[in-house]
């Protein structure tokens, strides 16, 4: 099993010795790491929750309606993301495109409805980065979300105007996938998020 | 570019089908809509709102890394790699959480 693993490794440079994909265990990593990043910035926000010495607080600012709209985009875009892949594998790379369009757009959407949510905090409602301990732990908590959101749709429209252009077929399945994973996890992320910081009272 | 052994790997991997993710899909969608609706429901207790909102999360989550991530399907390596962490996540919020007596699921007793 183990010759057979180095034989295949020798063929393809981006199979290691375990036969694996090294650039997609790369990924795992990454996003294991990035678990812990959210893990701590979450329990920062559950840690600091209800002890801010002034307002206003989550129930006075908290748009649900967006918020879950925002939450069902992320959804639907993960979907999308995965067609795309599906779409790849049958060599359809017009499809493909076109999926990782939709999905790169409903991400720009999710950034847009953040964006509002923002600014609409800051200036109607008063809430900012140093305003009290909830506006520090959410800020910095959905922020950085979006941050990640962002880099993942530059990263999808990146891969789409590459496969417009021919430059990307079926033989880089794994490219796309190594994206797909990333954009899953900032939809898991946001899954997190959107129970712990959003919907609990 | 070019990744002939890649591809034929992930050919014969035994993935889901468009058909089973369009499927969770679906479910993603009507437990997010439980879980808004839930939240609009009055009368609820604390306790029961919160443990079915956290139960509720927890299967979207698997869902989308089960199924759209293909952990599911995936090298048992790459599993420990994401969930090792994941636990370690966990425990840094349950621990912070205990360090700043902060209870989401059970209420403050006041003695």
């Amino acid at each position: 099993m183990a010759d057979h693993a180095l034989a295949h490794a020798a063929h393809d440079p981006n199979l290691g010795n375990t036969g694996l994909d090294h650039r997609k265990m790369g990924m795992w990593i990454f996003l294991g790491s990035d678990c812990m990043f959210f893990g701590s910035l979450i329990g920062t926000y559950l840690s600091y929750k209800g002890k801010s010495l002034s307002g206003p607080g989550p129930h006075d600012v908290f748009n649900i309606p967006l918020t879950s709209y925002s939450a069902a985009l992320l959804l639907a875009s993960s979907l999308f993301m995965v067609l795309a892949l599906a779409r790849l594998q049958e060599h359809r790379i017009r499809a493909a495109a076109f999926w990782l369009f939709a999905t790169a757009l409903f991400g720009l959407h999710f950034v847009l409805n953040q964006v509002y949510e923002f600014t609409t905090f800051a200036l109607h409602e008063g809430l900012k980065l140093s305003t009290n301990l909830f506006g520090s732990s959410f800020f910095v908590l959905t922020g950085f979300h979006g941050a990640h959101v962002t880099g993942g749709v530059i990263w999808l429209s990146i891969l789409m105007v590459l496969a417009l252009r021919g430059k990307i077929d079926a033989r880089d399945y794994t490219k796309v996938e190594i994206a797909g994973l990333y954009w899953h996890f900032v939809d898991i992320v946001w899954v997190a998020i959107f129970t712990i910081i959003y919907l609990i009272p | 570019m070019a990744e002939p052994h890649t591809v034929s790997a992930h050919a014969s991997g035994g993935r889901a089908t468009v058909k089973t993710y369009v499927n969770v899909a679906i479910i993603l969608g009507i437990i997010t809509a439980i879980e808004v609706t839930t939240l609009y429901v009055p009368g609820i207790p604390n306790v029961l709102l919160v443990s079915s909102l956290l139960a509720m999360s927890v299967v979207k989550f698997f869902l989308v890394v089960g199924f759209f991530m293909h952990l599911k399907y995936d090298s048992g390596i790459m599993r420990a790699l994401f969930v090792g962490p994941l636990i370690i996540a966990i425990c840094i919020i349950l621990a912070m959480m205990a360090l700043f007596s902060a209870y989401i699921l059970l209420p403050r007793v006041v003695l």
